[in-house]
């Protein structure tokens, strides 16, 4: 796979490089995003994480596969990293300023 | 917003989810309007079929206005999965009437990212939805104007209701 940094982080966070330039640390590895493919992540994870949809997983295999930056990387997600991730997406998108400050 | 996300996006993001609903209701909405086009050709009301298949390209006209206002501001617009179609109706009088539901619908959600956008201090959004709320407001009366139609002409035939229906 492409743009693959290994990491220690054993967590999911998101870091702001530069304008457009991403990164989704991941416990296994960094994976550079751009802006439309942060778009697309969050679109992912926020389908996934709807009541209806978090009970389909469960009932079923318990966990989700989605692809992200442009299908270059494929993520393995149990529920509670589903949540944190979605966690972090929203707070990388919905926190004003003056909390980040 | 944070100045991350501001820099890379003039909307802010959950008025973006709005819209994007809004998109798929567009277009659900000219689906719709097409069943409705498509009884009346089946049946020869020639200016209710015009009616309707005017109506079904406007309605995606309109999800294709949302759908630029998403990217030229920094966001993704989706296409939309448009599902659940309904071919199947009464009366002409009974697809009129759908249509004055659809479009309260489509009034209502409309509102609804209105005060979303406003609440989220999303000027942009804001502004560009007041051409929208103008259209609805012209679309609902052009459907209860001729549903008024329909009573003023009570047991004509409908043939004759069909040539007062105006074809745009
Ligand atoms: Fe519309
Ligand atoms: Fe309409």
């Amino acid at each position: 796979m492409k743009n693959t940094i290994e990491t220690t982080s054993d967590s999911y966070h998101i870091e702001y490089l530069r304008f457009c330039k991403y990164v989704l640390h991941t416990p296994t590895k960094a994976i550079q995003l751009s802006f439309p493919q942060m778009l697309e992540l969050r679109r992912k994870i926020n389908a996934k994480t709807t009541y209806k949809s978090l009970n389909a997983i469960v009932n079923n295999e318990n966990f989700v596969l989605l692809f992200v930056a442009d299908k270059q990387h494929l993520l393995f997600l149990e529920i509670p990293q589903l949540i944190k991730l979605k966690e972090e997406i929203a707070v990388f998108f919905e926190t004003p300023d003056f909390i980040l400050a | 917003m944070n100045t991350i996300v501001r820099k890379q996006m003039s909307i802010h993001p959950d008025v973006m989810d709005l819209l994007n609903n809004q998109i798929a209701m567009e277009m659900k909405a000219s689906a719709s309007y097409l069943a409705m086009a498509s009884w009346c050709d089946q049946r020869e009301l020639l200016n209710s079929k015009a009616f309707f298949y005017k109506q079904a390209e406007e309605e995606r006209e309109h999800a294709m206005k949302i759908f630029e206002f998403i990217n030229d501001n920094g966001g993704a617009a989706i296409s939309p999965n448009v599902n659940g179609v309904n071919n199947d109706f009464e009366s002409l009088l009974s697809i009129f009437e759908l249509g004055l539901e659809q479009e309260i619908s489509v009034t209502q959600s409309i509102y609804k990212i209105f005060k979303a956008a406003r609440k989220n201090d999303d000027f942009i959004t804001e502004v560009f939805l007041q051409w929208f709320i103008n259209e609805q407001s012209e679309e609902e009366d052009a459907f209860r104007s001729i549903i008024d139609i329909f009573n003023l002409m009570e047991g004509m035939p409908l043939k004759m209701i069909d040539e007062r229906i105006p074809t745009e």
